[in-house]
């Protein structure tokens, strides 16, 4: 045999068939296991059965409460509207609420955390009762030391032109609004109440309303009385609450609406969100 | 029968001797940790931004891809498939589990999903485009085709040679991506749960059937899958390395031909025969997680047809073709 394929022949012939044999066998597996896996694919998808059984949703993390000057560490959770989203901040920096926690974290030497911002664009107060029934909306709620919160705008602005977003603009009717503000109020209740069975010891910061439009001649002193008269509201509820405040924000537009607001003229600019954001450390402190 | 063995174990080691395996084993050992660190990155800026709450991730992702939705600036069909992404998050969200756990698993997983419309189909060209045009610019087609074996023989058990390295390309891949990601994220995560049966139905979820397996499941079923799209994509292209004669030629088609159909895929919702395609197809894989599909009303089952045919017709022509053509010079 070896005399005729000739030694170096003969060696590849061995090694080869011995390559062959790992190689066949080990591919033959791979294809056995794809075509498993394939197969198991077509039955889950067209025959599922029950899955598997889930772990129990463990409670969310509760805020200890307590004085924060004890504290190591501080968590915020922010909600709301386009305002707590920052909409209008061209420095991308996060309108008011990264201020606040920046600020908070310098002036009390510790880390202050930020939980997550809840705030959705175009939410209206309605809308917000029925997201904090969300678990992620109650997790972060009920984790926080300090919960910032925007809302209204969007509920008086629709009331105002019957539907649209506040961005859009166009004809809105004052006196409709101050006749219609009772129905709207109700909802601002169900959002603090809500809130607080969340998070039983967390300081509620409401960020009042401002009146964009104050330059409108038609709507420089109604516009403002509505605005007035809902915060006036929000106090109320803040004081029945105990633990929560209201911080005005309407003064630092009225003169200066071009100077703090962005080019949509409706939401502050980097600047305006900085003086908010001033003004909320300022109650916090 | 041990005359067709002997070919495909002529055909296997003569693939292998090409080293075209060795080179793609390179390419994997080369890449993958290029993907890992970047998913470390990731993992640790998020871990960082949200202080290891993963709750709070997810929500934050919510959130985000919810104000994305208010924009009046996003094209409908992308709405769509946000608003479908939020209400499976929110249902992870809800069932309180946590859909990207960070271990191997997870990352391979990923890396799966998002290979299977360039990466592997490239990986498996790299070996089908070549089996026959291979053999018709070194001129060793006439030595192969003098033989006494009949030539639908011969094909068939390149044939066959392909369908046993792409499986062993797909399991590679998962072996090494598990392994390199390990090192990083730990070796866990075979029985973490996963959801899988969500039916989307335009912008709504259908959540009834939706059930939870382990992810070890849950990666078998992907890659078989993955598998399924693969073999389709190399039995066109050897059907292809068939009609074209130089190497070349075939491998610059197949992927021409890929990488329109991702293209194809992002905008296949305006126009929906695309979905008789079988490059917008290949994605099959997300239908488990319930990912919506490029045409609206395109399920599994319609996939797997879809495939199953273009598969089918590029075998009769391959064999049709091989078995009838004449070799010239």
């Amino acid at each position: 045999m070896l005399g005729v394929m000739g030694l170096g022949e003969w060696i590849g012939m061995k090694s080869s068939s011995w390559l062959w044999r790992i190689l066949g066998w080990t591919t033959l597996i791979c294809l056995l296991v794809m075509l498993t896996g394939f197969g198991w694919a077509l039955k889950d998808t067209w025959f599922p059965k029950d899955g598997l059984a889930l772990p129990e949703v463990s409670p969310p993390e509760a805020a200890t409460g307590g004085d924060w000057n004890a504290k190591e560490e501080l968590f915020v959770t922010s909600l709301g509207d386009s305002l707590t989203k920052g909409t209008g901040d061209s420095t991308g920096e996060g309108g008011y609420v990264a201020r606040v926690i920046e600020d908070l974290a310098k002036q009390m030497d510790k880390p202050v955390y930020m939980v997550n911002n809840l705030a959705i664009n175009g939410l209206r107060a309605d809308q917000l009762t029925n997201r904090l029934d969300e678990n992620g909306f109650k997790n972060a709620i009920a984790k926080a030391d300090i919960i910032l919160m925007t809302i209204g705008g969007n509920d008086l602005f629709q009331i105002a032109q019957s539907g649209g977003s506040m961005a859009e603009g166009g004809d809105i009717s004052p006196e409709l609004l101050l006749e219609r503000l009772p129905e709207a109020e109700p909802r601002l209740k169900d959002v603090f109440q809500k809130i607080r069975k969340l998070n039983p010891t967390a300081r509620i910061i409401y960020v009042g309303l401002f009146n964009p439009f104050y330059d409108l001649p038609e709507m420089t002193s109604s516009g403002s009385k509505i605005v007035a008269e809902w915060n006036d509201y929000a106090y109320s509820l803040a004081k029945a609450d105990g633990n929560a405040t209201v911080v005005p924000t309407y003064d630092l537009f009225e003169f200066n609406l071009k100077a703090y607001l962005s080019s949509d003229h409706f939401h502050p600019n980097a600047q305006g969100y900085a003086r908010i954001s001033d003004r909320i450390v300022q109650a916090l402190l | 029968m041990a005359n067709l063995l002997a070919l495909i174990q002529n055909e296997t080691l003569k693939v292998w001797k090409k080293r075209r395996f060795a080179v793609l084993l390179l390419i994997l050992l080369i890449l993958i940790p290029v993907f890992v660190y970047a998913q470390m990155k990731i993992a640790q800026n998020s871990a960082e931004k949200f202080n290891d709450d993963w709750r709070a991730e997810l929500q934050s992702r919510i959130t985000d891809n919810t104000n994305a939705l208010s924009s009046e600036r996003i094209p409908e069909e992308w709405k769509k498939w946000r608003r479908a992404l939020v209400q499976q998050l929110q249902y992870y969200l809800d069932h309180d589990i946590n859909p990207q756990t960070p271990n191997a698993v997870t990352f391979t997983l990923t890396f799966m999903d998002n290979a299977v419309t360039l990466f592997i189909p490239l990986m498996v060209l790299a070996i089908a485009s070549d089996l026959v045009s291979s053999e018709r610019s070194t001129g060793t087609i006439k030595m192969l085709l003098t033989r006494p074996v009949r030539r639908w023989r011969i094909l068939f058990a390149k044939l066959a040679t392909l369908t046993l390295y792409v499986s062993l390309i797909i399991i590679t891949t998962v072996l090494i991506c598990y392994l390199i990601s390990g090192l990083v994220f730990g070796y866990s995560g075979w029985d973490a749960p996963v959801f899988v049966g969500f039916q989307v139905q335009g912008a709504d979820v259908d959540t009834t059937g939706v059930h939870a397996v382990t992810q070890g499941v849950y990666l078998l079923m992907q890659s078989g899958l993955v598998w399924f799209s693969a073999m389709v994509v190399s039995v066109i292209a050897l059907m292809v390395s068939v009609l074209v004669r130089s190497t070349a030629a075939s491998f610059v088609t197949m992927m021409a031909t890929i990488i329109a159909g991702t293209i194809l895929s992002n905008m296949a919702s305006s126009w929906k025969s695309a979905k008789y395609l079988f490059n917008v197809n290949l994605e099959i894989s997300s239908y488990l997680r319930g990912t919506p599909p490029p045409v609206e009303g395109m399920t599994l089952g319609f996939s797997l047809a879809v495939l199953g045919l273009w598969g089918a017709a590029a075998l009769i022509v391959s064999f049709t073709v091989f078995t009838k053509q004449d070799i010239l010079n």
